[in-house]
């Protein structure tokens, strides 16, 4: 019989990391690279759960849990406060485009 | 027994034969009549107007950010809730020291007046555009031109 | 422990966690303060700031006399170290205020917000220095993060500004990425984010090395990215070009410093053991902590030296060589002693003098003839003595050419280095080189304003200085020459704050 471990809840959060690194690196817009940094964040939250129940017998992980969730809202609100005031100069957010200061 | 992963298998199967099926059975039941108001797309009864791909107003993206960041603090507020009685007169203190703080950012918001939904169109001061970049000169008049 | 144990001690804690409660009540004042003062570039927020920032000085040194205690249930530490660096924090908060004040680049703004924001971005540093959990690590990173990337887009209208603070926050936030992975895979290999007990755990068991290297390097690009220490220094140049001046300045010392104190904790406590006897921290686990530190040093301050040789723009210049002097204070992180970390907190303050004065400078004359580039420095000597001969100062300090204050902190980090053995000598030599690469394009600056003609078309007549700034250029430069040439007592301040909880 299968049942689910702690090895199935690494491969997932795995899986999510590495999606999320490659949508940062290889993504132009800059809200797409946004979102490729909540899915690595989240992989860490799934990472942090599963540790917590299997490995610690402490409410460690999932306290830094809900302290990443906040703390990724509150990053996303700034950085996305940043895009649109990006928006409204270039009319874009391609982040290529934004090469006014030589690389 | 199933397994973990057979439930959710069961699941799975479950929720689309559902969904499968209801639709067929209404499909089989229904009366046909259609004429163009019903066709319409339903928007709480009010008339439709243009096209729902447009672009939206740059002040709902600003209500959509304060809210997700007092809307998100809740989840320290659940937590406190389940061990309330535990912790006693000391993290109830704490608690309304937390809240406390948030209503001073709702009240800077409020009275900053990012919450008005008529703001008045801000004309920026030209003395704001100090030309202190060639480039970037030339950028900002085309965007205070649009 | 039982529940009321824990609350008594969180109360009990209150009282050392004094000059953080008195920053945050400072901050809801100031937000409630900008609305009550509805005239905008009134001169009220910064004199509050001052003032409140004069209120946590004093409860900083009044934590000298209440000890080292471990406060929160180990979350964060009181201890001589995280004093030291409040200290400079609020040093640094505290002239960047002065710097904000005379910047022509802020005026005709509402300020209310930035003082505001820049006593948050304190109050994250404060906590960056003292944590001693995971948990508080983070928050107190992303905390500093998320304020900065405010600040630099603070002048929103423009253009170079808004993209700067939008790698910013890309960057940012995608090295706190990074960062949470790696302490999650440290917290399922040790079962616990407690960096006291994630070294008791890896000196009680063999850990699995690849993962443990793999956490630990994932972690380092939440560490390596606030110090902007290569691969993760990209940002740096863009947003220091790009930021209000005044933050530049702050970024280049508050947000680094506080990096180090963060990498010092981590490595010292977590994966290091101490050993009283030789003064040393050994590395714990079969892999070679300093090794890998050190090829990021030579790595981190060779690239910092060989770009900025090619930089036209002083303030760009200025960007690669703080990337370079990040290497420079690593040297004495790598060698995991007391005398390298004494060495490391020595320089981060002589560090703080000659790098706020040079962007001071870069601020006078950017303000008076509205440009950053070098060829536009020229002949400024003649037109401008003070502020030229003050930038001589700190350029041969930054250099770290005696009798200034440079020499001293670098000698004492390629001290510690020679003494930790021979496995080092070859950095040693990689960071005497890149001295001399240093000297080059400092020197550039340097011939610019004293030795060039005045570009066609400048007129030659002198340039007004106004005092305030020749009052702050003397706070700066006046102990970038005298800790040249009588160090004793930063010495022994620097000396006695290697102190940190674990009390050895």
């Amino acid at each position: 019989m299968l049942a689910v471990g702690l090895n199935h809840y690494l491969i997932l959060s795995a899986i999510l990391f590495c999606l999320g690194l490659f949508s940062v690196v290889t993504k132009k817009n800059a809200v797409t690279v946004l979102m490729g940094v909540e899915l690595i964040l989240n992989a860490a939250n799934i990472n942090f759960i599963a540790f917590a129940k299997y490995v610690d017998n402490d409410l460690d992980g999932q306290m830094i849990a809900l302290f990443v969730i906040v703390t990724a809202a509150a990053a996303a609100a700034v950085a996305l406060a940043i895009v649109l005031n990006i928006y409204q100069r270039l009319k874009s957010i391609n982040l290529d485009e934004a090469d006014s200061l030589a690389g | 027994m199933l397994s973990n992963f057979g439930s959710i298998l069961f699941f799975l199967i479950f929720g689309a034969v559902f969904v499968c099926v209801n639709i067929l059975l209404s499909r089989l039941l229904q009366t046909r009549n259609p004429y163009p108001v019903k066709l319409s797309v339903y928007e709480c009864g009010e008339l439709p107007e243009g096209n729902s791909w447009i672009q939206f107003n740059i002040r709902f993206y600003v209500i959509a950010l304060i809210f997700l960041i007092f809307e998100v603090e809740i989840v320290f507020l659940f937590p406190w809730a389940v061990v309330f009685k535990d912790l006693g007169m000391f993290a109830f203190v704490e608690m309304l020291i937390f809240v406390g703080i948030l209503l001073v950012g709702l009240a800077y918001v409020w009275a900053k007046g990012d919450l008005e939904w008529d703001k008045p169109e801000q004309v920026p001061s030209p003395e704001l555009y100090r030309t202190d970049n060639v480039n970037s000169a030339v950028k900002i008049t085309e965007s205070v031109a649009s | 422990m039982a529940l009321s144990d824990i609350i008594r001690d969180n109360i009990n804690s209150l009282n050392y966690f004094l000059p953080e409660l008195l920053l945050t009540g400072l901050v809801l004042l100031m937000i409630i303060a900008d609305l009550l003062l509805k005239k905008e570039r009134s001169p009220w927020m910064s004199i509050i700031a001052l003032i409140g920032s004069g209120v946590v000085l004093f409860a900083i040194i009044n934590q000298y006399e209440l000890g080292s205690r471990s406060i929160f249930n180990n979350m964060l530490a009181v201890d001589e170290f995280s004093i030291f660096f409040k200290l400079l924090f609020l040093a640094t908060t505290i002239l960047v205020i002065f710097l904000s004040i005379a910047s022509v680049e802020l005026s005709g703004r509402s300020v209310g917000e930035y003082f505001t924001l820049l006593m948050i971005l304190t109050l994250g540093l404060f906590l960056m220095a003292s944590a001693t959990h995971m948990i508080t690590i983070f928050i107190a990173i992303e905390l500093v993060s998320i304020i900065s990337f405010a600040l630099v887009t603070y002048l929103k209208t423009r253009r170079r500004s808004s993209e700067a603070g939008l790698k910013y926050a890309i960057y940012g936030a995608f090295s706190s990425g990074l960062m949470l992975y790696g302490i999650s895979i440290l917290y399922g290999l040790t079962g616990t984010l407690n960096i006291y007990e994630i070294g008791e755990v890896l000196a009680g068991r063999d850990t699995n090395s690849l993962a443990l290297l793999i956490s630990v390097l994932l972690i380092m690009a939440g560490f390596g990215y606030k110090i902007a220490s290569v691969p993760f220094h990209f940002w740096s140049p863009d947003v220091y070009e790009g930021a209000p001046t005044p933050i530049t300045a702050f970024l280049s010392i508050g947000p680094k410093a506080a990096g180090f104190a963060v990498i010092i904790r981590f490595f010292n406590v977590a994966l290091s053991n101490y050993d009283g006897v030789a003064e040393q921290w050994l590395a714990l686990s079969n892999i070679n902590w300093p090794q890998i530190i050190a090829v990021i040093a030579a790595a981190t301050m060779t690239l910092g030296n060989l770009v900025a040789i090619a930089q036209d723009n002083v303030k760009r210049l200025l960007a690669y060589s703080s990337i370079a002097h990040a290497g420079y204070a690593l040297l004495g992180v790598v060698v995991l002693s007391s005398q390298g970390v004494y060495a490391t907190l020595f320089y981060l303050v002589v560090y703080y003098f000659m790098n706020l004065g040079a962007f001071f400078v870069v601020i006078i004359f950017q303000d008076i003839i509205g440009s950053e580039k070098i060829d536009d420095f020229k002949g400024l000597a003649s037109r401008a003595p003070i502020p030229a001969i003050a930038m001589g100062v700190f350029l041969f300090s930054l250099t770290g050419l005696p009798p200034t204050a440079g020499f001293i902190g670098k000698f004492y980090l390629f001290a510690a280095l020679i003494k930790a053995g021979p496995e080092f000598y070859w950095l040693a030599i990689v960071g005497l080189l890149n001295s001399v690469v240093a000297l080059y394009y400092y020197a550039r600056i340097l011939k610019a304003m004293f030795f060039d003609k005045i570009s066609e078309g400048v007129s030659p007549e002198p340039l007004k200085i106004s005092p305030y700034y020749v009052t702050l250029l003397a706070v700066l430069g006046i102990p970038t020459i005298l800790v040249g040439l009588y160090w004793a007592p930063l010495a022994n301040l620097a000396s006695h704050s290697v102190h940190f909880l674990p009390t050895f």
